[in-house]
């Protein structure tokens, strides 16, 4: 038998919280830790990461120790430090970090399709573009985070290790951050999209796989049968290894800047798109 | 709290409307819309919620008009309980009920506490703190009615509270909703399409059909009509002249094999008994029509109500290219008006 209250007193003053968008990152985020998905990736990423910042401290250290002399040159083969260098700091296994990106914002708005929620939301005062930038914002700030040691640990220490002449340029920060960033949403915009058409959060999984890799052997098709290079901009994998090679000037970058430009473009405006139709109210079943 | 006048909701363009032309107006208190499924109850809570944008016509609710920028912000001030389960299955009651509560505007603190609170209101003592999966029927329904109520909402719209729910599940819900209204001064929008329900709490009525209010009214008035409405039975059939005689008791609304059924004028049935002996006819019963509530419900659904339980037929939808007319009032007594005639 349950137990009342006597009553309900009147509610604090409405108006005093945090903004809807804010509010729904923070609960997708206490979603994602109750998940426990963290632990592997964590533990890989860490890894990688440590990867990284050992091979400057080993680099560090055939420059400076002269017991290390004779294997200098055998290590310049294998340390590179010019933009090439710069650029692959980003890289901590592209395709685990789109696994990662598939296996949460995959479910970000499929979860909310499942468990009927996303009227009640639109019930409160929440409108559909709150929403669609809260799930845009967290998707797109997962990678974000993620790849944000990975531009900051090398380069501190290296600036710690070598001052302003180590191995990661002194301005590496200033050109991958927005490397990071343009790479983020086009990620976080795909997963939602993605998301967005799927009914459950499993099924969401498979849609962002199924387009990434979808869209990479489109993309490889057609550069095979016609030969034209810029094609490669409709593979969201190149395209996001390329954006941080373009920043820092790389020689030969995977993808030229114009053909990245519109190919971001395209699956950023696609996705959203998809994800801005799929989430209208008038979707909604109650 | 609720006007609306020639509202009109369209799914799509070309779709057939699912609300045609309504016009109704709702006084504070506990309003029960009452329908079969598809009757466009839930498309007509979308509408007030500003989630449909009306194709024709106009409303507002709490002061506010449909489609008006501000109606975002209005949705902080009503509470909404879905009909279908809508909650968060990996989350504890505790904790998406606080997260509802920061949506509606509670700072975090605030919300935490408020959860707590509106959750021992409803009933819901330590279960608060396991995932919602695990929850039976009636728990699970009683934490959709704490989200509805989280931010202390001016008016609240319960879509069929008591779905799935036993007997006394049942009657536990109802006896919240009772207290919500009394205690908390909310105004309810009660959809359903179980007659019982609505007719132990609300106040007043509205009867929707196909995407048509087919009757309005206080749920006084029809109870004090049904007082008077009683099933006359004699030992031998009335003759033509004692049946037309019958007119003298009140309204009779069917006569069959002997037994008629009338409103009478006055609600006092003993005078049927003198009018019987004036007559020379045998009255061997007066039963009572209290049950009849369900009998109304179903001829206002065909359109041929309404006689004697003070409920206000409505008009049949004239042609669209028609122009609309302002309507008399006839909300004074029962504080839900008809629609209007055009």
């Amino acid at each position: 038998m349950p137990i009342y209250a006597p009553t309900l007193p009147p509610a604090p003053d409405l108006h005093q919280g945090h903004p809807p968008v804010l509010v729904l990152m923070r609960f997708d985020f206490t979603r994602l830790w109750r998940q426990k998905i963290g632990r592997f990736f964590g533990f890989a990423f860490l890894m990688l990461l440590l990867w990284k910042v050992a091979r400057i401290y080993i680099d560090h250290l055939l420059q400076t120790n002269q017991a290390f002399k004779p294997m200098q040159d055998f290590a310049r083969t294998i340390l590179t430090q010019g933009a090439d260098f710069q650029a692959d700091l980003l890289n901590p296994a592209s395709y685990l970090l789109w696994f990662l990106v598939a296996l949460v914002g995959g479910g970000l708005v499929a979860r909310d399709t499942l468990y009927r929620v996303r009227p009640l939301m639109y019930a409160h005062p929440v409108a559909p573009k709150d929403y669609l930038l809260a799930k845009l914002g967290f998707a797109s700030l997962l990678p974000f985070i993620i790849l944000l040691p990975f531009a900051i640990l090398p380069w501190l220490m290296s600036l710690l290790l070598a001052g302003l002449h180590g191995p990661v340029w002194a301005t590496a920060p200033l050109r991958l951050l927005p490397a990071m960033a343009v790479s983020s949403v086009l990620m976080g915009s795909l997963a939602i999209g993605a998301s967005s058409m799927a009914a459950t959060p499993r099924a969401g999984i498979g849609w962002v796989l199924g387009l990434v890799l979808g869209a990479g052997t489109l993309a490889s098709m057609i550069h095979g049968l016609t030969g034209i290079r810029a094609v490669d901009a409709l593979n969201p994998i190149m395209l996001a290894e390329a954006w941080p090679q373009l920043f820092v000037g790389v020689e030969h970058p995977m993808v030229a800047w114009l053909p990245a430009i519109l190919g971001t473009a395209f699956h950023i405006a696609l996705w959203t798109y998809v994800a801005a139709r799929r989430t209208r109210p008038s979707e909604a079943v109650i | 709290m609720i006007a609306f006048e020639n509202l009109e909701v369209r799914y799509a363009a070309t779709a057939a409307p699912a609300l045609k032309g309504l016009t109704l107006s709702i006084e504070r208190g506990i309003v029960g819309l009452l329908g079969p499924n598809g009757a466009g109850k839930s498309t007509l809570l979308k509408a007030l919620l500003g989630l449909l944008t009306p194709s024709r016509g106009s409303g507002t609710v709490l002061g506010v008009s449909l489609g008006a920028p501000e109606a975002a912000r209005l949705r902080a001030r009503i509470g909404y309980m879905p009909e279908y389960d809508a909650l968060i299955e990996d989350a504890s009651a505790y904790e998406q009920v606080a997260f509802w509560g920061e949506l509606s505007g509670l700072a975090p603190e605030s919300a935490r506490d408020r959860a707590h609170e509106v959750l021992y209101f409803v009933g819901l003592d330590e279960s608060r703190y396991r995932p919602v999966s695990g929850y039976s029927t009636g728990m699970r329904q009683r934490v959709k009615l704490a989200q509805a109520l989280v931010h202390s909402p001016e008016l609240i719209f319960l879509d069929e509270p008591t779905n799935g729910l036993d007997p006394d599940g049942r009657r536990r819900m109802l006896d919240l909703v009772l207290r919500v209204h009394a205690e908390l001064g909310t105004g309810v929008i009660l959809a359903s399409h179980l007659l019982g329900d609505v007719e132990r709490v609300a106040d007043q009525l509205v009867i929707l059909d196909q995407g048509e209010i087919k009757a309005a009214g206080s749920m006084a008035g029809l109870r004090k009509a049904l007082a008077k409405r009683v099933e006359l039975r004699f030992l031998d059939p009335l003759d033509a002249s004692q049946e037309a005689a019958l007119s003298e008791l009140g309204t009779v609304l069917e006569a069959r094999n002997g037994l008629y059924d009338l409103e009478l004028t006055e609600a006092d049935p003993v005078g049927a008994f003198r009018w019987a002996e004036t007559q020379g006819a045998t009255l061997v019963q007066v039963t009572p029509r209290h049950d009849r509530l369900d009998e109304v419900l179903l001829r206002a659904l065909h359109g041929d109500v309404v006689r004697g339980t003070g409920l206000r037929p409505t008009p049949p939808e004239p042609p669209r290219q028609e122009q609309a007319e302002p309507a008399p009032d006839l909300s004074s007594a029962t504080g839900a008006s008809a629609p209007q005639e055009r």
